[in-house]
């Protein structure tokens, strides 16, 4: 693992030491190289973890979402040159250090191999996302938004901290490889409630749950463009990398414990996806969409079958790169137009026709159109939902329906239509911002191949 | 017996070919158009050959080429089913889509995207052949999806207009409501048979579908454009003509029909299935043909009775003879497609006008388009010895002598008749009688883009029912014996219907407008459907989601429960606990009070 961690560390004093025209050229190509090699752990060969040493291990589940980890810091890096041109060198410098430091914790959040250091690793993320969110934020309101971020999630995992030294303790060892062998069922009790629950909420607060995601829109809102990937994309995958790793830990209690949250998120995504139809903002909306979509993922995370695990592990990297890539546009537009508001970038395709085109792309992988990998995530929730419950078919029907509406409503109202005389005399699409577009949606089309690299351990 | 699968290969990547293409210069060329209708029309000649080779021999092939992916046990591969249905539909769909590309070289031709349009156009073809050919459920469902999201492209072609945009958007929510119903399929399916195989469902043993088949059903209901779901088959006809002429007319509106015709082996012995689909049909066949009496939009009423034929398709399904309606599939793609043509040459001779009453006496002007009207008006009525009669007649005088119920049995007849009479409509007012267009307008109909193309589905609508069903031996029996009266009857209801609206046409013409029934209002109103549902239900849901799920959920709930609640507890109990009270003024004033005090003592101090 360290031939990923010592690379992306090693980045940092190269932001430092390039020449001022090429800092964001250097870091983004060896962003890409580093990228590459974490593709080499997308082979697993043995159903066994690839362990890389006592601290750092890669299994099927980790090693995809690795690899949309390092492969979003140069796409991050592409997406931000613009919302920082007017910054002096130094702070240029600086952000580009906060997402590399940001990267650096999350590839290792994703591949520890101690609960604790997990933890640690998985408060550490905030550091950097707070420090991006309210310093490069765009309105003011990006303070009250840092606020909410940092303490719901900081809320949410406190007592994660406790159950975590208490399992410690009557377990002797927090290993991820030597817990699932060791592990006791545990009995039925109100202090095993609770356990649960402390070590359940902090994900769900990530993830958002509906009901805890407030702090989600407001975050995705007021970042800026590479906070609002990093959160989207990878960010709040944590919460459900950090579930699926759990709930091993918390059998047969799960079977009961998972009601109310179930509950929650079918209802959740339905109310959501319906907010997304009466959003003007267009960040908003896409954030919204993130909570509907990953209620889809802690619906099957809870209900803990093969399949739900592979449609939750393929919805987590579809849905990564689908609603990074939303973001990306939506910031495309923000540049041109000054306004999220989706109203004042109506028809925007006779303007600028290939964007148009990533837009459509972009629209029709969010509502899951068959065989892109979203809806092999989706679908595989569906099944698994419908043999937990066949009455949750309405609910993940209504939802589906929902959510093809609001992505061509997005798309409608933001690329068809008339133009308005406001927007005549914008810039044209820059080769960088196609390039975004590409790179995002070439892993997209290409995993909808072969899927399977990314369906998880137990596929 | 290579030939067979080899062939039909080919023409499904001959297809593929200008969309790979679209990536080089050849997309630049003005001659792009050209190329993909060549590459269609080789196709189609490709695909003749294993067609001939399955009339001959009638040999079924299942072609399962490249492995997917195997999830637990359940394996996933890219197949083609070659039977029966697939290999006597390609051919016709490829030859209609030929004809349709053709006439979209001369009705497109000033719009500066052709090439793109031409693109669209074919990528809808390649999914409407995945649906059609694929061997399991999943391909099936891109196939299904897909010609979903072409059409949503293509309705919106002219994405200027907030009409277009809004009938795409119609287009699909409609389609996706169906979508629910076949991902439910597919759910029950895996969980119950562990396999999107349709060989491996088929040979089940196991006799409850109902849920399964409901699921199918509601699918079919989305795309076919069945009563409930039926309003966005009206607004799709904002989309360009050729569009209206391919996607709602002959190939996508009848992929929700061929499914249930895909999965009939399951629906064969569901009595219960089997009379909702006949009941649903016959609401629809009866209910769109009334909506189509009064339209006076000529791709309107064209479209209504599109909607009508599907019912009648529905009704065949539900009378267990899905032979017939396969065949009806297939002759009604021949004859409506060359009635959206023949639409489309009128409106663009008109100048873009689609309204009936102000056109009249066209036989004069356009005697080419007035004949091919008039042949596919009679062949959708189901004229003797043109191609509608080949599969109409069957399909009523079949749900005449089965045992179905008289309810839906005698509604279809009504919507037989009413057929006939909507028909009338199109051609009394829009080519005969007094020309009520401008005189200033410049016609010509001699382009032989729009001549051949018309010609070979003209020739099409004649004999290709005689063709088709001669050259297949019926796989169901037919009726083979009945008392006249009810041979008969397809015939007398459809010549009531003509003499009807004619002698109604000729008395009504003259009299004054008078103040429009109710029973007008029902009809051209569209029976209040789309005002009704296009009104009630977006605007409950929207202001539920507006008012409840955001404001007071969002906005006002979760905001003040926890970090509202919160933040005002926090500083509550600070302001209680804490003895400053930011009186600063009264800090000050005491802190006067000493440093005077302290000054007058020290100064006084002796």
């Amino acid at each position: 693992m360290l031939k990923i961690i010592i690379p992306t560390i090693m980045l940092i004093p190269l932001t430092w030491m390039s020449k001022p025209n090429m800092i964001w050229i250097n870091t983004t190509t060896y962003g890409l190289l580093i990228s590459l090699i974490s593709l080499f752990y997308l082979n697993q060969p043995s159903d066994n973890t690839l362990n890389s040493s006592l601290m750092f291990f890669s299994d099927s589940l980790s090693a995809p979402l690795l690899a949309l980890t390092t492969w979003l810091l140069p796409l991050m890096l592409m997406a931000s040159q613009h919302h920082l041109s007017k910054e002096p060198l130094t702070r240029k410098k600086l952000y580009i250090s906060m997402l590399i430091l940001l990267q650096l914790f999350l590839i290792m959040t994703f591949t520890a191999s101690e609960l604790i250091f997990f933890y640690i690793l998985f408060e550490a993320t905030l550091i950097p996302t707070l420090i991006i969110i309210t310093r490069w934020g765009n309105q003011t309101e990006r303070l009250n938004a840092g606020l909410y971020f940092l303490f719901y999630t900081l809320m949410g995992s406190l007592p994660l901290l406790v159950a975590l030294l208490y399992i410690h303790n009557f377990m002797g060892s927090l290993n991820f490889l030597m817990i699932q062998y060791w592990i006791q069922p545990l009995p039925n009790s109100w202090s095993n409630i609770f356990l649960w629950l402390a070590c359940m909420m902090a994900f769900m607060v990530k993830m958002p749950l509906y009901g805890l995601h407030l702090w989600l829109p407001k975050a995705h809102v007021e970042a800026p463009i590479a906070g609002s990937m990093v959160l989207a994309a990878v960010l709040l995958k944590l919460g459900g990398y950090g579930m699926m790793r759990i709930t091993t830990l918390l059998n047969p209690l799960t079977n009961f414990m998972a009601y109310p949250f179930m509950m929650l998120s079918l209802w959740g995504m339905i109310m959501t996806s319906s907010i997304c139809l009466r959003q003007t903002d267009l960040k908003s909306l896409i954030a919204y969409s993130s909570v509907s979509h990953m209620a889809l993922v802690i619906v099957a995370v809870l209900i803990q079958t093969p399949w739900s695990y592979m449609g939750a592990t393929a919805l987590m990297i579809a849905h990564g790169l689908t609603s990074s890539m939303l973001f990306c546009l939506a910031n495309s537009n923000y540049e041109r137009i000054h306004s999220r508001t989706m109203i004042l970038a109506r028809g925007l395709q006779t303007l600028l026709p290939l964007m148009a085109a990533w837009w459509l792309l972009a629209s029709l992988t969010n509502l899951a159109l068959p065989p892109t990998i979203n809806l092999i995530g989706e679908l595989f929730v569906v099944m698994s939902s419908f043999s937990w419950s066949n009455i949750t078919i309405i609910l993940m029907g209504i939802n589906i329906i929902i959510t093809a509406l609001y992505s061509l409503y997005m798309l409608i109202t933001t690329q068809r239509g008339k133009y308005s005389h406001h927007i005549k005399n914008i810039k044209p699409s820059f080769t960088r911002e196609n390039a975004l577009m590409t790179l995002h949606l070439l892993p997209l089309l290409l995993l909808s191949l072969n899927p399977k690299i990314i369906l998880g351990p137990i596929y | 017996m290579n030939m067979f699968s080899s062939c039909m290969i080919t023409a499904l990547v001959i297809l593929t070919l200008p969309i790979i293409m679209s990536s080089t210069k050849l997309y630049k060329n003005k001659l792009y158009p050209y190329y993909v209708k060549t590459a269609t029309s080789y196709a189609f000649m490709i695909s003749m050959i294993p067609t001939m080779m399955f009339i001959y021999s009638g040999q079924e092939t299942i072609i399962s080429n490249w492995h997917w992916m195997t999830i637990q046990t359940m394996k996933l591969s890219m197949s083609f089913k070659l039977d029966y249905f697939s290999m006597i539909f390609v051919p016709v769909a490829l030859f209609v889509t030929w004809s349709i590309m053709e006439f979209s070289m001369w009705y497109m031709h000033s719009d500066p995207y052709i090439n793109r349009f031409f693109k669209y156009l074919l990528l809808f073809l390649i999914t409407m052949m995945v649906l059609v050919t694929a061997n399991n459920m999943f391909q099936l469902f891109i196939g299904w999806e897909g010609v979903g999201i072409m059409s949503f492209l293509l309705i919106g072609w002219w994405y200027g207009r907030t009409d277009a945009n809004t009938a795409a958007l119609q287009a699909v929510l409609y389609n996706r409501i169906g979508d629910v119903g076949f991902i439910m399929t597919m759910a029950w399916f895996l969980l119950n048979l562990n396999t999107w195989d349709l060989q491996q469902i088929f040979i089940t043993t196991n006799d409850n579908f109902n849920l399964p088949l409901l699921g199918l059903l509601l699918a079919a209901t989305g795309k076919s454009a069945q009563f409930s779901l039926h309003p966005w088959l009206p607004s799709a006809m904002e989309g360009p003509t050729p569009v209206s002429a391919l996607l709602h007319s002959s190939t996508m509106v009848v992929a929700g029909v061929f499914l249930l015709i895909r999965f009939h082996p399951l629906m064969e012995h569901n009595q219960t299935i089997q009379t909702l689909t006949l009941c649903l049909g016959a609401i629809t066949t009866l209910f769109t043909a009334i909506c189509a009496l009064t339209q006076n939009d000529i791709k309107k009423i064209v479209a209504f009775s599109t909607s009508s034929q599907l019912g009648l398709m529905m009704v065949t399904i539900g009378i267990n003879q899905p032979y017939l309606a396969f065949l009806h599939i297939c002759t009604h793609a021949f004859f409506k497609a060359m009635l959206f043509m023949c639409s489309g040459s009128i409106i663009h001779s008109l100048n873009d006008e689609q309204d009936i009453r102000k056109m009249g006496g066209l036989f004069k002007v356009l005697p080419f388009t007035t004949t091919s009207l008039i042949i596919g008006s009679l062949a959708l009525t189901g004229m003797p010895f043109l191609t509608g009669f080949y599969s109409k007649d069957l399909i009523i005088e079949s749900a005449n002598t089965s045992n179905t119920n008289a309810w839906a049995l005698l509604i279809t007849l009504v919507a037989t008749s009413l057929t006939a009479a909507y028909s009338t409509r199109i051609m009394f007012f829009a080519l005969l009688g007094q020309p009520r267009f401008s005189p200033m307008i410049l016609i010509n109909e001699n382009n032989p883009l729009l001549i051949n193309s018309i010609k070979r589905l003209l020739i099409g609508s004649v004999f290709a029912g005689y063709i088709i069903s001669h050259s297949i031996t019926p796989t169901t029996i037919p009726q083979m014996t009945m008392p006249h009266y009810l041979k008969m009857t397809a015939l007398a209801v459809t010549i009531l219907g003509f003499i009807l609206a004619l002698e109604l046409n000729l008395t009504t013409q003259g009299l004054k407008f008078n103040y429009p029934s109710n029973y007008f209002k029902f009809s051209s109103l569209l029976g209040y459907y789309p005002t009704i549902m296009h009104r009630l239900t977006p605007k409950t849901s929207l202001t539920i989601s507006q008012k409840s799920a955001s404001m007071l959920l969002d906005s006002i709930w979760l905001e003040n429960i926890l970090p509202k609640s919160i933040s005002y507890f926090q500083m509550k109990s600070s302001t209680l606990i804490s003895n400053q009270k930011g009186l600063i003024k009264l800090y000050f004033l005491s802190f006067m009070l000493t440093m005077i005090l302290s000054l007058l003592i020290l100064n006084y101090h002796e």
